[in-house]
């Protein structure tokens, strides 16, 4: 590159050379060019890269699958249209997946987010020794997910459970947290939020300390008491959190998968299906059953879910707030 | 995304960790090991130091013998490779074979996979040869082999069943409670036990008279020829008219039987925990279980063993080793499997661990038939299990869907036994239902 810069001093000693000289002059040029143009994408290509080989591939490659009689060990078979989608659709176990996995979803993702926010502002108060409170509640988030299963496990057992113990020792029936729907979607609930509330309680957290004094300050000269700041101030400046946090806890509250796996020793979603989420199945399809083509199926439909739900969860939650950018909106309108 | 994601990471990190950690292990043991000094034992020619990955899970009882084995031929390092749970271990190796890479040089397998393994016989090597020639009954041997005669897999441990109860509860019900005798009064079929156990719940000690119907049929789905699958055709005949598990699906969920069920479902905490209390009075007892029953109550000790299995002599679990032909090292891979599930290896692992072993010759060595358990009141349970295992002749047909059929009848009696969310006709139904959608 460096002696291509400077063709004057070698000196034209025939118009072979010169051509050759003149093309190299212009080949580093147009080197500089992509250089310019090229590099950047160069530079962020590893992570386009990345997902495009555990991402994206796998994304299509299912959907491949999904079309195809699949075997685990045999691998693949005649294709076979949308044959899996139709047995998915038209099965019992899916449906009451579906079932399960919405109400275990809601049973934990909403219950958690509330919390996660009363927490944080809790916390976010001037408490005496305010680290350890707050590294306090990621701590259940540190516990593996094998450990708080066993732990869970002890308490809501059917009939050596302690919670069961302390309802007998007051006078109640046993609840059958393995047996009956209801009860069973609680507990695995109990074990999710257990897990997740601190970790959202810390975002919230980082999020309100991000939110100006001065408009707390200028609340409380217009007499504005604690609950009203609360509504009026942290939670339409925590609108962008609010949406992350509520379409991240979607996703993962959709694709549970360990807690239920977990909630007894055969992992498989309880024998009538109680507890049986959409990703148990698809583990239950592929692995024990061997057949990746439905297995595939169903993954699919679960994405399709997920990213109508998530559509559906961030139209929903821009309206969350505020006045003042419904206000805004409306301005905006009045101008236009 | 973020709860499950993080997690799939997570995995692939380890994952990629291992493989890296793996690759770099292989890599490294051509220049890092030592040449043997010559005092190599070694059967085979080539002393070229090797290194063999052993992928086994829970407890086979092989880490003394490793160390023996290096000692013997100090040009190989083994490499435990044990996986958490056999879940995790069954995952591994159809994961290997679905992708075709070898992982390890040698892998565990249970009994219950080797149909599936057998489906990739292919993947295997074969491990036929002289000196393992008559090792083991020819029950556990075909479990191992395919239709045109190619061995896969070496057997390891094997689970004759008898009979575990509880010597104060049968005095308390007035039973006897010497252990021949209360062999003979449990008899020889299932119809003379649940007799039994009629008298059992009459005499009202509180007890069941069995654990779980789920364990239960385990042990009389072992004791047919062909449960699910037509040994011919590998058909599923489970649910259909010659069905031969429906009588006994019929049989466990009548009345009379469920009447002296404890209602436990096998390996649940509330089972665990049952052992310490006068929950039941007998149950299925292969001879893994008898160190299950001893985890489960160090404290108690009225647990004894009976040598009798109704409806005849029948096997409960055991594994095999099998050796993937794409390893680098086959023929010392195969030469350590060999070893490994020799007689004399398999009479000291019984005597270490508790494993029982499978091959014949060592169900009759006087280590293993000399060895008796003091938790069990003294009971010369190597005497009884080899007496048990002598009289096993045959074992179920496992076909490719034996392994998800099998789970569905678990659930089938969950339903109806712990559960009670569906009677015994409705969750029949269910059950043909989860069998039909296997096809």
């Amino acid at each position: 590159m460096t002696s291509t810069g400077t063709p004057q001093l070698a000196g034209p000693t025939s118009d072979d050379e010169r051509v050759r000289q003149q093309r190299r002059v212009g080949f580093s040029q147009r080197l500089g060019r992509w250089d310019v143009k090229v590099s950047p994408y160069l530079y962020i290509s590893p992570f386009f890269i990345l997902f495009i080989v555990v991402g994206l591939f796998p994304l299509l490659y299912t959907g491949y699958v999904s079309f195809h009689k699949w075997d685990l060990l045999t691998g693949k078979g005649d294709s076979v249209g949308f044959e899996n989608f139709d047995w998915v659709l038209h099965s019992d176990m899916f449906w009451k997946s579906v079932r399960n996995t919405f109400s275990i979803f809601l049973l934990s993702s909403v219950p958690q987010v509330i919390i996660a926010l009363v927490l944080a502002a809790i916390l976010d108060a001037n408490l005496r020794a305010k680290t350890f409170w707050r590294m306090g509640v990621l701590v259940p988030y540190v516990v593996a997910p094998v450990a708080v299963s066993l732990i869970f496990g002890q308490l809501f057992a059917d009939q050596s459970g302690t919670i069961n113990a302390i309802l007998a020792k007051v006078g109640m029936d046993p609840i059958l947290w393995h047996s009956h729907v209801l009860p069973s979607h609680i507990a695995i609930a109990t074990m999710v939020n257990f897990r997740w509330t601190g970790y959202n309680t810390l975002i919230f957290l980082a999020a309100m300390q991000a939110i100006p004094r001065d408009l707390y300050e200028a609340a409380l000269i217009d007499g504005a008491k604690r609950v009203r700041q609360f509504f009026s101030i942290t939670i339409p400046m925590l609108r962008p959190t609010m949406i992350f946090i509520i379409v991240t806890s979607t996703i993962g509250g959709l694709q549970i998968f360990d807690e239920p796996r977990m909630f007894d020793t055969a992992g498989r979603g309880g024998a009538d299906q109680q507890y049986l989420t959409v990703t148990n199945l698809i583990y239950q399809l592929g692995w024990t059953n061997r057949n990746f083509g439905r297995a595939s199926a169903v993954a699919w439909i679960l994405f399709l879910m997920i990213l109508v739900i998530s559509l559906i969860n961030y139209l929903l939650s821009r309206r969350i707030s505020s006045e003042e950018s419904a206000g805004a909106k409306k301005r905006k309108k009045v101008r236009a | 995304m973020r709860k499950t994601t993080r997690k799939f990471l997570a995995v692939t990190a380890s994952v990629a960790s291992i493989a890296l950690l793996a690759t770099a292990c292989s890599s490294d043991d051509g220049d890092d090991t030592k040449p043997s000094a010559g005092a190599s034992e070694s059967a085979t020619a080539d002393d070229s130091p090797v290194t063999l990955k052993v992928a086994t899970f829970n407890e086979f009882g092989f880490a003394d013998l490793y160390k023996e084995y290096m000692q013997l031929h100090p040009n190989v390092t083994i490499v435990d490779d044990k996986a958490d749970t056999s879940d995790n271990a069954r995952a591994a190796v159809t994961n290997s074979i679905a992708s075709n890479t070898v992982v390890d040089d040698i892998v565990a397998a249970d009994g219950d996979w080797m149909p599936e393994l057998l489906a990739s016989a292919d993947f295997f090597a074969d491990l036929g040869s002289d000196s393992v020639k008559d090792r083991w009954p020819e029950w556990k041997t075909k479990m191992g082999t395919t239709a045109d005669g190619k061995l896969i897999g070496y057997g390891t441990d094997s689970g004759p069943e008898a009979i575990c109860y509880r010597k104060d509860l049968f005095e308390k019900a007035g039973l006897p409670t010497d252990r021949d005798e209360v062999a003979k009064a449990i008899g020889t079929t299932w119809d003379s036990y649940f007799d039994l156990g009629k008298k059992f719940m009459d005499a009202k000690t509180g007890a069941a008279w069995f654990d779980s119907i789920g364990a239960l049929s385990q042990g009389m789905v072992n004791q047919q020829e062909a449960p699910f699958e037509d040994p011919a055709t590998d058909e599923i005949t489970a649910t259909g008219d010659n069905s031969v598990i429906k009588p006994i699906y019929d049989q466990l969920t009548s009345d009379e039987v469920l009447a002296q069920s404890a209602h436990l479902g096998q390996w649940s905490p509330d089972w665990s925990a049952a052992f310490k209390k006068d929950a039941f009075a007998t149950m299925l007892c292969p001879p893994w279980m008898t160190q299950i029953i001893s985890g489960n109550a160090p404290d108690q000790k009225n647990w004894d063993i009976a040598p009798v299995m109704p409806g005849g002599a029948s096997n409960w679990g055991g594994s095999y080793l099998l050796v993937p032909s794409g390893g680098k090292n086959v023929e010392a891979a195969k030469a350590l499997a060999d070893w490994l599930t020799d007689p004399a290896q398999a009479a000291k692992i019984f005597v270490q661990y508790g494993n029982f072993p499978s091959q014949t010759a060592a169900t009759t060595d006087a280590q293993v038939t000399g060895k008796t358990d003091d938790y069990f009141g003294g009971a010369p349970t190597g005497k009884i299990f080899s007496d048990r295992f002598a009289d096993v002749a045959t074992q179920p047909y496992r076909g490719t869907h034996y392994f998800p059929i099998n789970a569905a009848l678990g659930d089938a009696y969950t339903r109806v036994d712990v559960n009670k969310t569906d009677d015994a006709a409705s969750s029949w139904k269910k059950f043909v239902k989860a069998v039909d959608d296997l096809s």
